[in-house]
């Protein structure tokens, strides 16, 4: 038990310690960066596909509307980052809530499509109100977030420190997932993904259990979409369309979704692929989706998820085989 | 890490992991580059992947094939010419991130590259930002070019000022004409559409009807009826992508002359796309195979681009190539490689395009002194086709405010 | 309006709304065939569409054959190119709980690739495809010959009747109506690499309408959206007809998820 506990602050300490170490290659710093962006979008989507059960599709034009409202609040009303971004994350939370509402009764794959109606509605709505957005164009020269100073001051939080605050905004995230999967709460969750019908007759209310899980998954999705916004300077409805959706699905469901690394493992493989390959482009499709099929096949579980199965399975046998001996020797 | 106790399943997925991840990191990583003879760059951010990849992948082409030539005689100021490809996969957020990486990692002179209008507008936003320069060779969005620029330049005529042209030509064909504006919702054509409906008040032409389609559309029949009922006497005819050739042709089923059509702009996919029912139809143009007056580098061009490609050059290729050509001179007039000088020359340049003749010069803003050739198809075969001059204009970028009317 | 213009656009409604709704059809019905008989969700569905389509390209303009002939080597060749997926990718899983899950993220990974090879390859040659103007009257005779029921799986293994066989059967008359679907399209507009994710969303969302697994349910919907944008776009403009489908989709999602014609 000790020795994971250290394990788990070494992991931290890495997390905060690797902007600094990167900060000199540029390039890799931003790879870091949008690695820590993705591992806060995927923790968050995990809190509903891995212990949920549910698939929402709908989650990229969440981060899109919450990067939107944070944008527009920032440079048309010089509000601070740091308050406009909750006031996006909120708007993404109400928006996903009120639109998922009535699919949230669906089951499973029902809530699946109707999720990737609501995306298709979404990416339309952001092309057709340039008032907002943009449109097509998009918003460019978005500016860094400033960071108050006493004095009357303010510093620009860019490049490395840009990174060392995504990296703490997803430790934050994978952290507050962890706490929600481990309270009483979680459980029901865990309990609703494996047969609702059976929770709902023990007399737990499924939909509301399902509709706070939706609203704080989507208020990640919020906070990652104001983040990503501030720190690509660029957003246009093409950045928040439902294959940006599929893509953090993908992570997750890669990783390993229902548990807490899955996500973790599954962003550190895929979310640099685009990147490193940058100058391959016409590979780096093929070696992605190879990738993806590769690992259905053989880790159906996801990565880590495979890990942790194996794991287990062999503890289980380890400790039958142990009753067996005592049973035999008695 | 492999254990005797792992399923056999497992070990093999261990095994592709490696390899894959292997293959992804062996690759070279973008390298600073070393002091010897050092190349000049140009950051080519280009769209490689995604909806646009066609058009970045032949205006490449066309930008190596110029970076081949000028090497081969002498490079620039003694040293070699080195255009730096950049996917940016149609996408504008990774626009900027190729920017940033070019400006950062490689150290390039200038960007250039985007044939799409918000790819473009993208890396606009952290050149101007970071004081980088930029020549933009096809992008027509007014925006790139905004009163303020600094490090911009735009070397394709703007899209408004193309809705100026559009009026100027269907005027001198037949003064007081009635035109039905049939479009998909694309930034490009709303703000051709913009220039159009702009003009037409000025020049006493009408506008028929004007019908939209959403970007994903898939047929026209019903508004192609709608047209047609209107009876106008052109039609200017503008779909995304592959569904241009669905409008067109519905528009032609449904009565319409090819006469009467008018496209905005023809590349050669597109006019090949149109094909012989299309014969009569007018398009606007900036470079052209069938256009007589094209010196030995345009020859030059189409010769060298049909061999390595497979297909004519047209006015992409053409502004990829010169975009080239022309950083050449600015760096040569700057005399030194530096950003700021460089953009100082191309604030004072004075040049002509080395295909065409036709002059470069920018203003304050970076826009450049406009023109626009339209022609009439006479002949399409399957690989190639013929058409004739009808039409050429030039105009100032402000001759109608071009920045108002698309924001 | 004039008798004429009448009668001219309500020609045009209907020929628009037959063809448009038959290619819809079709692919709703390949991917509704699917999820309901080996619950089999695929987002690569639109890839296969794609690739149908650029077949018939590359024989019909590049290789000289005629339509007719393209489609036919088109759908046998689909074949034997389904059977091979079925036997790799489809089979494996039969047995998987969840396997819905895993196919869906499976078919993701299958239609990146497939996007990449279409870019690299016919990306590089042209950015839009047509084919000379076919015959208008081949087209409609296209979604009719395929009603089914959906299977049912436990009655099929109390009947003693071989599932695998079903599921093999099942999937490859799925594709081959896709594939119909996109030789159909090929046939009657232009189309570009941008077409396959649009079919693929158009497909999902008329079997969610109509309930999956129910193929006359995919039918029905997939000719009344194709009338529903024909008729929509007479007195609206366009962009109003494209979010009428998907308004009415969502409506359908909150007062009868299970779709219309489900059992």
């Amino acid at each position: 038990m000790a020795y994971r506990r250290a394990a788990v602050v070494g992991l931290v300490l890495l997390a905060l310690a690797l902007p600094f170490l990167f900060s000199v290659n540029r390039f890799y710093a931003f790879i870091l960066g949008v690695t820590y962006l993705y591992i806060l979008w995927s923790s968050g989507m995990n809190l509903l596909s891995g212990f949920t059960g549910l698939m929402p599709l709908m989650y990229a034009g969440l981060a899109g509307l919450g990067a939107y409202t944070t944008v527009n609040l920032v440079m048309k009303f010089g509000l601070s980052f740091w308050l406009a971004m909750p006031v996006g994350a909120l708007a993404a939370a109400v928006v996903g809530v009120v639109l998922g509402l009535p699919s949230l009764r669906l089951r499973g794959f029902y809530f699946t499509l109707s999720g990737l109606v609501i995306q298709t509605a979404l990416t339309m709505l952001f092309v057709y109100i340039p008032q907002f957005t943009g449109g097509d164009t998009g918003i460019s020269q978005i500016p860094p977030p400033m960071i108050p100073l006493p004095g009357d001051k303010s510093f620009p939080l860019a490049g490395v420190w840009f990174e060392e605050a995504l990296a703490i905004a997803a430790l934050l995230t994978v952290y507050v997932v962890h706490r929600v999967t481990r309270s009483t709460w979680g459980r029901y969750l865990v309990a609703i993904r494996e047969d609702d019908l059976l929770t709902e007759a023990l007399g737990i209310g499924v939909t509301r259990y399902r509709v706070l899980a939706f609203f704080i998954s989507s208020l990640f999705a919020g906070v990652g979409g104001a983040f990503y916004a501030h720190y690509m300077g660029f957003v246009s409805p093409r950045s928040f369309d439902v294959l940006t959706s599929m893509n953090i699905w993908l992570i997750v469901g890669f990783g390993g979704q229902g548990t807490i690394l899955g996500p973790i493992v599954g962003t550190i493989i895929l979310a640099p692929i685009p990147y490193i390959m940058q100058e391959l482009y016409l590979y780096k499709d093929i070696v992605y989706g190879s990738l993806i099929v590769f690992t259905t096949i053989f880790l159906p579980r996801g990565v880590y998820g495979s890990v942790l199965f194996h794991r287990r399975a062999r503890a289980a046998a380890h400790s039958a085989a142990q009753g067996k001996s005592e049973a035999a020797r008695s | 890490m492999l254990r005797r106790d792992m399923k056999q399943s497992t070990r093999c997925a261990f095994f592709v992991f490696f390899t894959i991840g292997a293959l992804a990191f062996l690759l070279p990583p973008p390298v600073v580059a070393q002091p010897k003879g050092e190349p000049i760059k140009i950051g080519w951010i280009a769209e490689l992947s995604g909806t646009w990849s066609f058009f970045g992948a032949t205006g490449l082409t066309a930008a190596q094939i110029a970076e081949e030539e000028i090497n081969a005689k002498g490079g620039v100021l003694g040293r070699p010419l080195q255009v730096v490809p950049m996917d940016n996969r149609t996408d504008p957020a990774q626009a900027a991130s190729a920017a940033r990486m070019l400006d950062t990692q490689h150290k390039v002179l200038t960007f250039s590259g985007p044939t799409s209008s918000d790819t473009a507008l993208a890396v606009y936003g952290y050149a101007e930002q970071n004081q980088v320069p930029f020549v933009v060779p096809v992008a027509a969005f007014p925006r790139l070019t905004r009163p303020g620029t600094q490090w911009t330049f735009r070397v394709e005529p703007d899209a408004v000022g193309w809705g100026y042209a559009i009026v100027k030509f269907v005027e001198k064909m037949k003064p007081g004409a009635s035109i039905a504006l049939i479009y998909s919702d694309f930034a490009l054509q709303r703000a051709i559409v913009a220039g159009i409906k702009y003009q037409a008040e000025r020049s006493g032409i009408k506008i028929a009807t004007d019908i939209i389609f959403p970007q994903n559309a898939t047929d026209a029949t019903v508004q192609a009826a709608q047209v047609k009922s209107k009876n106008p006497d052109f039609v200017f005819v503008s779909g995304g992508g592959a569904f241009d050739i669905t409008l067109t042709n519905q528009i032609m089923d449904l009565g319409i002359k090819p006469e009467q059509i008018i496209h905005p702009f023809g590349a050669v996919k597109m006019i090949l796309g149109w094909g012989p029912r299309s014969v009569g139809s007018y398009y606007g143009t900036f470079f052209d195979h069938s256009l007589g007056g094209l010196n030995d580098y345009g020859k030059g061009l189409i010769t060298k681009f049909t061999k390595r490609a497979g297909y004519i050059p047209a006015y992409i290729e053409n502004f990829c190539y010169a975009t080239v050509y022309l950083i050449k001179e600015a760096v040569e007039k700057a005399g030194t490689v530096d950003r700021a000088k460089f953009r100082d020359a191309m604030r004072n340049i004075n040049t002509k395009e080395v295909t065409t003749g036709i002059p470069m010069v920018f203003d304050k803003n970076g826009a450049r002194k406009e023109y626009m050739y339209f022609l009439q198809m006479k002949e399409v075969g399957k690989d190639t086709y013929q058409s004739k001059e009808a039409f050429y204009i030039e105009w100032d970028p402000e001759v109608i405010p071009v920045y108002q009317l698309a924001p | 309006m004039t008798l004429e213009s009448i009668l001219l656009n309500g020609l045009a409604v209907i020929t628009t709304g037959l063809i448009v709704g038959a290619i819809f059809s079709l692919v709703a019905a390949g991917v509704t065939i699917m999820y309901g008989t080996i619950w089999f969700p695929n987002a690569a569905n639109g890839q296969f569409f794609m690739l149908a389509a650029l077949l018939m390209w590359s024989l019909v303009v590049n290789w000289g054959l005629s339509p007719f002939l393209g489609a036919v080597v088109v759908l046998t060749g689909s074949i034997p190119f389904s059977l091979v997926l079925e036997k790799f990718l489809v089979r494996p899983f039969y047995n998987v709980p969840n396997r819905n899950i895993v196919y869906f993220i499976m078919t993701l990974g299958l239609a990146q690739i497939f996007a990449g090879a279409f870019t690299g390859t016919y990306g590089r040659w042209s950015d839009q495809y047509s084919l000379p103007a076919a015959w208008p009257g081949a087209i409609m005779l296209g979604p009719f010959p395929f009603p089914r029921t959906r299977q049912n799986r436990e009655a099929a293994i109390l009947r003693g009747v071989d599932v695998r066989r079903i599921y093999r059967f099942s999937f490859v008359l799925a594709m081959l109506v896709i594939t119909m679907g996109g030789v159909l399209f090929a046939m009657a507009y232009g189309f570009d690499l941008t077409m396959a994710w649009t079919m693929a969303i158009i497909g999902f969302a008329i079997m969610i309408v109509g309930g999956p697994g129910s193929v006359l349910g995919s039918v029905v919907i997939g000719m009344i959206f194709g009338f529903t944008q024909a008729v929509v776009s007479l007195f609206a403009s366009p962009t109003l007809a494209a979010f009428s489908y998907l308004i009415v989709m969502l409506i359908i999602l909150l007062v009868k998820p299970s779709g219309l014609f489900a059992r």
